[in-house]
């Protein structure tokens, strides 16, 4: 049974600005699916329709069912919903912000720690600190807590972890893997590719369009160039240079290295590519095939390569 | 623990956590009234005047001593012609000048009437205005108490102004309506506006909006702390103005109370209207300063009378509720009326609070 049915969604801010272009996604009941795409891409904008919170200027969204445009009250009962900005109340302590929650869920704390538990155990001992006060990575597991107080069947995460520190993150999604293993379906938004491998599906979402919907294993053995990796001392020099380069390739700084996608036949092209970089007196470390991860997969879906 | 004693919960435990707040909300209203009271009082004392006095007679030093002794009017001078009470004016900074006509006791004996004359300055016409009523008043009992020592039981003077409830125009039993109001305006419909608009503003408002919990609820729950607070401050500014101002209510205390929990209960639900139109807290107070709190102070009547006002603004005036507040206030405390006297003003209030009410639920849950 598919957990989410969304058909033909359209939304435009003030009839100017065009946020979503019609949407077509299904999320299927117990999967984890990831919303992945940068910033602006109209992640936020989907979650707060599917949260009753917005309405869609068209298109049909279902959520087990039920018409989220409708039966908006019925599905606010088995929605859990974590907004991509910090929502809970900053002056109350962290077990006043979840009795709250808990009550206006008609739900109680008790009912639900089997859920909680794992978040639980980690925010508990802070239990009488004000949630304004707490870490980034605190104030997560504690709108977690709170989000998940009434048992909902499908939960949204709107960039549960932006701002969050790494250990945090990785503890974020490990405690995400055990929500999920009370069959709650999980729907989580993320501007960090990396994160993307951590879900069942995702789909890449840029300037309010999907450009695809896929287990992260098949977005990356879909990948067509070859993908190499070095390191530059003057990386912006670098990229300049690349400028001029007569191969068709993609390339793009990834940290402190260079990123090179080549859609050519790499026995002729790489002794070329290496011959271009010494002409143009680049020096820089061994250049390395490696595996693409689902960032580069992005990139080559929304960017062409030069000398296409 | 239900839905609606929970909310009151959270809003208390804002409050309370927000001590600045708090403390200037309880601190402002003592403040204003002792502000107004003291400094801003139209009240004028020992104000210099001249009496050219053309008679001296009995009569006519008897009338000087009763306006020296009213503590009005300090006499500074006695000119002998008019020409001098101009150079008074001019040079010794009198406020105001009587002139009593020759033969005044045989006037009152005979003609049982006088004319007297008061020429002012009316370079500030608010003084004089005041001054005027002070000399009308103090004549006033001199005749009174002229006609009951001659025991004339109907040969009197004609005094035609005549000043009911508020005899000395004491200015304090103007001010502490006035003062009431904007105080009930600032505390419940200010920040409950701004407290609904955080919500909306920090997202926590979203947060409530996807629980099950009813909207009515979460009105009602930012209502209900600020009027209790709204009702400390009004009882508090209450006390002082009868204590410190020796303010009379001539009404019945219930009355007054019952009175000010029903404008609370309006200005609040002004709040929630406001803030359910405003995106920011900046937005909420902006649009309650405008659209609120200046209308109390300008269109109310609390300053300035609203029958001479153009009659565009005497129609503006009818929908706000601070117009009808003040008159129903002044009511039962200067005239002592009861709920008879001022259920249409109770209505009033009640439907504009019912429809502000309703109206920011059905906007609370907007989705686009």
């Amino acid at each position: 049974m598919s957990a989410i049915n969304i058909r033909g969604v359209n939304k435009t801010y003030d009839g100017k600005v065009v946020a979503l272009k019609d949407i077509h996604l299904e999320v299927e009941e117990g999967e984890v699916f990831g919303l992945v795409g940068p910033d602006g891409a109209g992640k936020s904008t989907l979650f707060n329709i599917l949260t009753t919170l917005l309405l869609p200027d068209a298109g049909d969204i279902r959520i087990f069912q039920m018409d989220v445009i409708q039966d908006y009250k019925a599905v606010r009962q088995i929605i859990g919903y974590l907004p991509g900005t910090f929502s809970l109340y900053p002056d109350l302590s962290v077990q006043e912000n979840l009795d709250f929650f808990a009550v206006m869920y008609k739900s109680s704390i008790e009912e639900n720690m089997n859920i909680i538990e794992p978040i639980w155990k980690q925010i508990s001992p802070f239990k009488d600190r004000k949630a304004g006060k707490l870490s980034g990575g605190m104030k997560q597991k504690l709108a977690l807590c709170c989000a998940l107080i009434h048992r909902p069947r499908i939960l949204f995460l709107d960039e549960p972890t932006t701002g969050v520190d790494p250990v945090s993150r990785k503890e974020f999604w490990d405690i995400l893997k055990s929500i999920r293993q009370h069959g709650i379906t999980v729907v989580v938004s993320t501007p960090y590719m990396d994160e993307a491998t951590r879900c069942d599906r995702i789909a890449l979402i840029q300037n309010g369009e999907i450009i695809g919907v896929n287990p992260p294993q098949t977005i990356i053995q879909n990948f067509k160039g070859h993908l190499y990796t070095f390191k530059s001392d003057d990386i912006f020099s670098l990229l300049q240079v690349m400028e001029q380069c007569p191969l068709r390739c993609n390339y793009y700084p990834y940290g402190e290295h260079c990123h090179v996608a080549f859609y050519e036949d790499m026995e002729t092209a790489m002794p070329q590519f290496e011959r271009f970089l010494e002409e143009h007196q680049q020096p820089h470390s061994k250049i390395t095939a490696i595996q693409p991860s689902v960032e580069d997969c992005f990139i080559e879906i929304v960017k062409e390569p030069i000398n296409n | 623990m239900n839905a609606l004693s929970m909310i009151l919960k959270k809003e208390f435990i804002h409050i309370i956590r927000d001590t600045i707040t708090l403390s200037l909300v309880l601190a402002m209203p003592i403040a204003l009234v002792l502000l107004f009271g003291f400094t801003i009082s139209t009240d004028i004392r020992n104000a210099k005047i001249s009496v050219l006095d053309q008679s001296k007679d009995t009569q006519s030093k008897y009338l000087i001593d009763r306006l020296s002794a009213s503590g009005y009017f300090q006499v500074i001078s006695y000119p002998n012609n008019e020409m001098e009470i101009d150079y008074d004016f001019k040079n010794k900074d009198i406020k105001l000048a009587l002139i009593i006509p020759p033969n005044f006791e045989g006037s009152l004996s005979k003609e049982h009437s006088a004319t007297l004359q008061v020429i002012n300055d009316v370079s500030d016409l608010n003084v004089a205005s005041i001054l005027n009523n002070y000399v009308r008043a103090v004549v006033q009992r001199f005749t009174s108490d002229y006609n009951d020592e001659i025991k004339q039981g109907d040969g009197n003077f004609d005094i035609t102004v005549k000043m009911l409830y508020n005899p000395e125009s004491n200015s304090v039993y103007m001010f502490v309506p006035g003062i009431i109001t904007l105080i009930m305006v600032l505390v419940t419909a200010l920040l409950s506006s701004i407290t609904l608009a955080r919500e909306k503003e920090t997202g926590t408002m979203r947060m409530l909006l996807i629980t099950p919990v009813k909207k009515l609820y979460i009105i009602i729950g930012k209502v209900i702390p600020y009027m209790i607070i709204s009702f400390i401050s009004t009882i508090a500014i209450l006390v002082i103005s009868v204590t410190v101002f020796k303010m009379p209510i001539n009404g019945s205390l219930l009355m007054l109370l019952f009175l000010c929990i029903i404008f609370m209960l309006t200005a609040a639900s002004f709040g929630m209207l406001i803030s359910s139109i405003s995106r920011t807290q900046v937005d909420a107070m902006m649009i309650t300063m405008m659209g609120l709190f200046l209308p109390t102070v300008l269109l109310s009547g609390f300053l300035f009378p609203l029958n001479s006002m153009p009659m565009v603004f005497q129609v503006l005036a009818n929908i706000f509720p601070a117009k009808w507040f003040i008159l129903a206030i002044k009511d039962v405390m200067i005239k002592g009326s009861g709920f008879f006297d001022i259920w249409f003003y109770l209505l009033i209030l009640f439907i504009m609070a019912v429809v502000f009410i309703i109206f920011s639920i059905s906007r609370l849950d907007k989705r686009n």
